[in-house]
């Protein structure tokens, strides 16, 4: 396990490499002027000066350079649409936020839905089933910007219950923990495709799991059902869950867009869309690299998760 | 052994329908609105809360090339003069009064002897002689370092390679004394005394940007010299102001606080308001599906904005003038107006808007442009045309409004025998295919123009042959000589001639309509009823705080 | 490497049919082909029934109303409307003989405009889920059966490629064909989603590369392509069906999100995505223009997860009756 875990920490390496140049040379692809705002043509004299300023007119080559240093001495320059600020500093401000959202977003998922499946499982074809299915069912079906605006015009409009946007904010790593109301709404928004998506999910596995021979031979033995279930049934019912963990995260991060935009959150991801349009390639770069490892890291997680939890793959090598 | 799940789909489906259907109950409760009180006296509590439609890149004056910025930085700073909204005048603000020479070449500013910056110092002429230096530099590369182009030597200075200290001490602004600014103009422009009121010509404290740099801006760092401060910003998300109590005007100003709250969604934006949660919007849109309904608040206000919309041909492509004439006369503005953009905007029959000094006397009142179009004669006009082109790209950026008005436009083209395809773009790109040059793809684009000063010399100069706005090819050098003419002709009837003429080519009888001018912009804006008497958005989309009072009619 | 994880939730190589349930003891039994098999299971999961027949009704719908391609629409030409005439008379006119869903405020039929813009949408959706399986299955057979320091390099590109942003990829591959229309749609987002797809393709394929008779194929002199097409990539096909209908509905939402964020398909044509971002900004006074897209866009994601359930239930043989 340790080997496979400082390989995988290795090819990291080579990996960022790749990710830096496959953003490069798309960015450059794209085209488009980082300089030009609005409709208004930039002049000459001043489009110039700008391309010296970023490094623009030099060869690619040279550039490249530049990125990858940046990238690995986490000096990542200033960013071409809001000339003050760094790069590090926007990702430092924003990212934060966005990783509680989706931190926030999955935990409720979990642990909404997870035991809402064993739940179902538990009692199947009864009322408390049926309930459960529908309510994930629905959840899964209905697109995150749709539940969002339903949310905000009726629990935020309508009733004021909650404001109807914003997020809180707090100093460094204590951002992580900074709740108010506003965090209700896009939390339960964003994570609830995930929820019901594991719901659905565990509640399969778990059915499917509880006919097997070993389950049926257990509870024919005379052992604990709670034991069974905790010990056997559960654990071999999670695992599908686990598998399912890395493509949802994906989904949790392209999902924050659409809810960093709707609820006003400064996230990085709404940041970063518009830095796409703006051709705001430092930004762009920055906030790449930091997805990738972030992604990479995770999918590492689960898979380390994985190995514990499934015997079989610890054992089998390509 | 999975269990028979058709009842369970069949529930999930129902509950869809009713769940969603639900939604579509739901009926104009709106914003809270108030007993329709007389306005009351002012509040114990005067603060505001206003919603800004983006994050200001910068604060810097020399930097801010946007109108969220624009309208931040013109309450924290003391402008020189500002623009009267009711007779678009210049009104002496920071600077008492100003002269300019027989000659117009140069321009004496005398300025007040009370301006001050936040740390005490006195606001001098030297500090705008910096200022305006340091905006045209080439290592700030401001993107408005073209409107200090008017200066003598600025386009130099802001283009110099080598040697750039010699330039710079050649720009032709320098300090007389401590209250008194003398200006060389490189041409007797008449509008430069209204150009003044632009946010670039706002002066930087000088020891503060050498002291921090990049950083001057930060709320801790920076020193402002008007009638509110900056106290807190949270990037992307807030931007907070608080009332200077030692500004010359100090007593005038009734407004404690206002807050900034920075939502980029449009929707997300009216959402807000109609949560109380802000107190009024900054003017920088309403969803156009939401305006009919909102226009029946109380809280609805419109305001003039000085701009226009246009739809701009690639003469190259489209070369037959009867062409461009019977296309612009199929389109019916007032249902475009009436249907989509619904915020009241005029229909416009020339370039220049209503607002412009002068605009009765420039206007062409175009016989191209009805307002509800003329199906009839663009019909007859286009069997005229030899060769037609009918098969037409019509390009505009991904936007909601846009795409639905090209969408209008392309069913009245339709009536004419022309096939449009509608290409849809994202921003950056699209600005890559109109150029100028435009791309040979382009047929029609579309555009707007929002003007910076009060005269029709900032609209019509774009369609010069060299103006970098202009991506029609449209190349005229009589009216290339009357743009020019225009820069020395102070009298201002005299220019309005000019100007007039000038119109007259690209629109009048025998005009070649390089483009089809669409509706003059107008600014609809949600405004609590407390503040709603004293808030007000000038037709330059910019905002003066210190006229706001909160009454007592608040919910 | 271990094994691919989302194996575990996908049915192990089913290459030959066992017998079937009900066999009386001693009788002849009378040997179900996979297919037949799969079919026979298929049809006794009433749940997938449900959902095969709304999916099918859904694209009768979609391709009847408006007409496709040549092919006049049913219903436009009976009542005899054009699904893009824009007529503001018309607008936003309640529900009627004339306008099953009402109009939207173009005056455009709405139950015309949402079978064109279904056309769009799960048209969008085939194809890219089709164009995603033809690479996955190439790259992901290829990593598979190679395997050894082809296939490690592989999957780590593919780890590259993972983490990377999905919008890059939209906005290039828009920007390469110059115009927001329907193929560059398919192909932006095929370019940002064919990664699991080739990941599960290469599982497959490593698991039943085991099998004896890939061995024997092998043995007797079989080339390697061969052995890959004739003999392997058959018995992944179910599991491939599977991933088309897995896939659909994130293809549709990315392509609703593509449009939320300006990058949707040209006007005057709409997708369901297109036409719910349309929806949203007028669901205060006029609810319908968000909830019937949203609406048909459910239907699809939940129809296409039911049947896909319902196809891994058919062709799983470890939930067969014994």
């Amino acid at each position: 396990m340790t080997t496979f875990i400082i390989r995988r920490v290795i090819w990291t390496i080579p990996v960022v490499l790749l990710v830096i140049f496959m953003v490069f040379v798309m960015m450059r692809q794209i085209g488009g002027n980082p300089f030009r705002v609005t409709e208004r043509n930039v002049p000459e004299a001043i489009q110039r000066n700008l391309e010296r300023k970023y490094h623009i007119d030099e060869p690619w080559y040279v550039q490249y350079s530049y990125y990858v240093k940046g990238v690995f001495t986490y000096d990542l320059g200033p960013s071409m649409r809001l000339r003050t600020r760094s790069v590090n500093d926007i990702i430092e401000e924003h990212f934060p936020k966005s990783l509680q959202l989706g931190l926030y977003a999955f935990l409720w998922s979990v642990v909404i839905g997870i035991p809402l499946g064993v739940l179902a499982a538990l009692r199947p074809n009864s009322i408390f089933d049926y309930g459960a299915m529908l309510f994930s069912n629905v959840g899964f079906a209905l697109p995150n910007f749709l539940v969002a605006t339903l949310l905000i015009y009726y629990a935020a409009v309508r009733w004021d219950l909650v404001p109807t946007n914003g997020w809180p904010s707090g100093e460094g790593i204590a951002q992580l923990w900074a709740v108010d109301s506003r965090v209700i709404l896009p939390v339960f928004a964003l994570g609830l495709f995930p929820l019901a998506y594991f719901a659905r999910l565990v509640r399969g596995a778990m059915l499917e799991t509880m006919q097997q021979d070993y389950v049926r031979t257990a509870k024919a033995k005379g052992l604990r059902w709670r034991r069974v279930v905790g010990l056997h049934v559960l654990r071999n019912s999670l695992i599908p869950a686990i598998t399912a963990t890395a493509p949802l995260l994906g989904l949790i991060i392209t999902g924050t867009f659409v809810i960093e935009i709707i609820f006003s959150i400064p996230g990085i991801g709404r940041y970063f869309i518009q830095s796409v349009s703006n051709r705001d390639l430092s930004v762009v770069m920055g906030v790449t690299v930091l997805t990738s490892v972030v992604v990479i890291l995770a999918n590492l997680f689960v898979d380390i998760m994985y190995g514990f939890l499934d015997p079989r793959t610890r054992d089998v090598r390509s | 052994m999975r269990r028979n799940k058709w009842p369970l789909l069949v529930a999930a489906l129902l509950a869809l329908f009713v769940f969603t259907a639900a939604g579509c109950g739901g009926d104009d409760e709106g914003a809270p609105t108030p007993t329709g009180e007389e306005p009351g006296q002012p509040a114990a509590e005067q603060v505001i809360t206003i919603a800004w439609g983006a994050e200001p890149p910068s604060l810097d004056p020399g930097l801010a090339s946007d109108t969220t910025s624009a309208n931040i930085i013109g309450n924290i700073m003391d402008p020189l003069l500002r623009i009267d909204h009711e007779t678009s005048e210049p009104v002496p603000n920071l600077a008492e009064s100003w002269e300019v020479s027989e000659d117009g070449m140069t321009v004496t500013i005398n300025l007040r002897d009370d301006g001050m910056w936040t740390n005490g110092d006195p606001v001098t002429a030297q500090d705008y002689v910096y200022s305006w230096k340091r905006t045209l530099s080439p290592e700030l590369a401001a993107d408005y370092a073209y409107q200090l182009y008017a200066l003598q030597g600025g386009q130099e200075y802001n283009g110099c390679e080598a040697n750039c200290d010699a330039l710079a001490d050649a720009v032709g602004v320098r300090a007389v004394d401590d209250t008194t600014l003398e200006v060389t103009l490189v041409s007797p422009q008449p509008w430069f005394i209204a150009q003044l009121s632009h946010h670039s010509f706002l002066p930087v404290h000088q020891a503060t940007v050498e002291q921090f740099g990049d950083q001057w801006t930060l709320p801790e760092n920076i020193v402002t010299n008007g009638p509110f401060r900056l106290v807190a910003r949270e990037p992307e998300a807030s931007i907070d102001l608080e009332k200077w109590d030692e500004w010359r005007n100090a007593d005038e100003v009734t407004l404690e606080r206002v807050n900034g709250r920075i939502i980029v969604d449009g929707t997300t934006r009216v959402q807000a308001f109609e949560a109380g949660e802000v107190d009024a919007l900054d003017g920088s849109g309403l969803p156009p599906d939401e305006i009919a309904r909102l226009k029946e608040l109380p809280e609805y206000e419109n305001y003039p904005y000085l701009g226009t919309y246009y739809y701009g041909f690639n003469i190259e492509n489209i070369s037959d003038v009867n062409q461009r004439k019977a296309m612009s006369l199929a389109i019916d503005r007032q249902t475009i107006i009436d249907n989509i953009a619904q915020a009241d905007q005029q229909p416009a029959t020339g370039m220049t808007p209503p607002g412009i000094a002068g605009q009765e006397e420039i206007n062409p009142n175009s016989p191209w442009t009805p307002a509800s179009g003329d199906i009839e004669q663009a019909t007859a006009l286009m069997g005229q045309v030899s060769s037609p082109d009918t098969k037409i790209n019509l390009f505009h950026n991904d936007a909601p409004g846009h795409r639905e008005i090209a969408v209008a436009v392309q069913s009245m083209w339709q009536e004419l025998g022309l096939q449009t395809t509608i290409k849809a773009q994202e921003w950056a790109q699209y600005l890559e295919f109109i150029g100028p040059p435009p791309s040979k793809q382009v047929d029609v684009y579309r555009l707007g123009w929002i003007y910076d000063f009060p005269d029709a010399w900032n609209g019509l100069s774009l369609w010069t042959c060299e103006s970098g706005n202009n991506s029609t090819n449209f190349c005229n050098e009589e009216f290339d000589a009357l743009v020019k003419q225009a820069e020395s002709t102070p009298d201002e009837a005299e220019r309005f001639q000019v100007y007039a003429q000038a119109e007259q080519i690209m629109f009048g009888e025998d005009g070649e309509v390089p483009f089809s001018p669409i509706y003059w912009y107008t600014l609809p804006n949600l405004e609590n009823l407390s503040i709603k008497d004293t808030f007000f958005i000038g037709p330059f989309n910019d905002m003066d705080l210190t006229k706001v009072v909160v009454t007592e009619a608040a919910a | 490497m271990a094994v691919d994880r989302r194996e575990a939730a996908l049915p192990v190589g089913a290459a030959h049919a066992d017998v079937p349930a009900e066999a009386a003891a001693g009788e002849p039994v009378a040997q179900r082909s996979l297919w037949g098999d799969a079919l026979y299971r298929y049809m006794r999961n009433r749940g997938a029934i449900v959902a095969g027949v709304v999916f099918v009704a859904m694209i009768l719908y979609c391709l009847i109303v408006p007409g496709f391609w040549k092919i006049p629409g049913l219903w436009t030409s009976l009542v005899d409307i054009d699904p893009n005439k824009v007529n503001f008379a018309d607008s936003y006119l309640p529900i009627s003989a004339d306008h099953p869903l009402g109009t939207d405020k173009f005056g455009r039929d709405m139950f015309a405009r949402t079978a064109a813009g279904g056309q769009v949408s799960i048209g969008i959706g085939f194809a890219a889920a089709l164009a995603i399986l033809v690479i996955g299955v190439l790259y992901g057979s290829i990593s598979g059966f190679v395997g050894g320091k082809l296939d490690n390099a592989m999957m780590r590109f593919l780890d590259a490629l993972y983490g990377l942003p999905y919008l890059p990829f939209a906005i290039i591959a828009l920007q390469i064909i110059g115009e927001q229309s329907f193929f560059a749609l398919v192909i932006a987002l095929t370019i940002a989603s064919w990664f699991t797809t080739a990941r599960i393709v290469r599982g497959q394929v490593i698991t039943l590369k085991q099998n004896d008779y890939v061995r024997a194929a092998k043995a007797v002199g079989a080339r390697w392509y061969r052995t890959l097409f004739r003999h392997i990539l058959p018995n992944t096909l179910g599991v491939l069906i599977i991933a088309i209908f897995l896939d659909l509905p994130g293809i549709v939402l990315g392509e609703a999100f593509l449009s939320f964020i300006g990058l949707g398909i040209n006007p005057p044509d709409a997708s369901w995505g297109s036409m719910a971002q349309d929806g949203r900004a007028a669901y205060t006074t006029h609810p319908s223009m968000l909830v019937i897209p949203s609406l048909a866009i459910a239907t699809l994601v939940l129809c296409a997860n039911f049947i896909a359930d319902g196809l891994r239930d058919a062709l799983d043989p470890r939930t067969r009756e014994s």
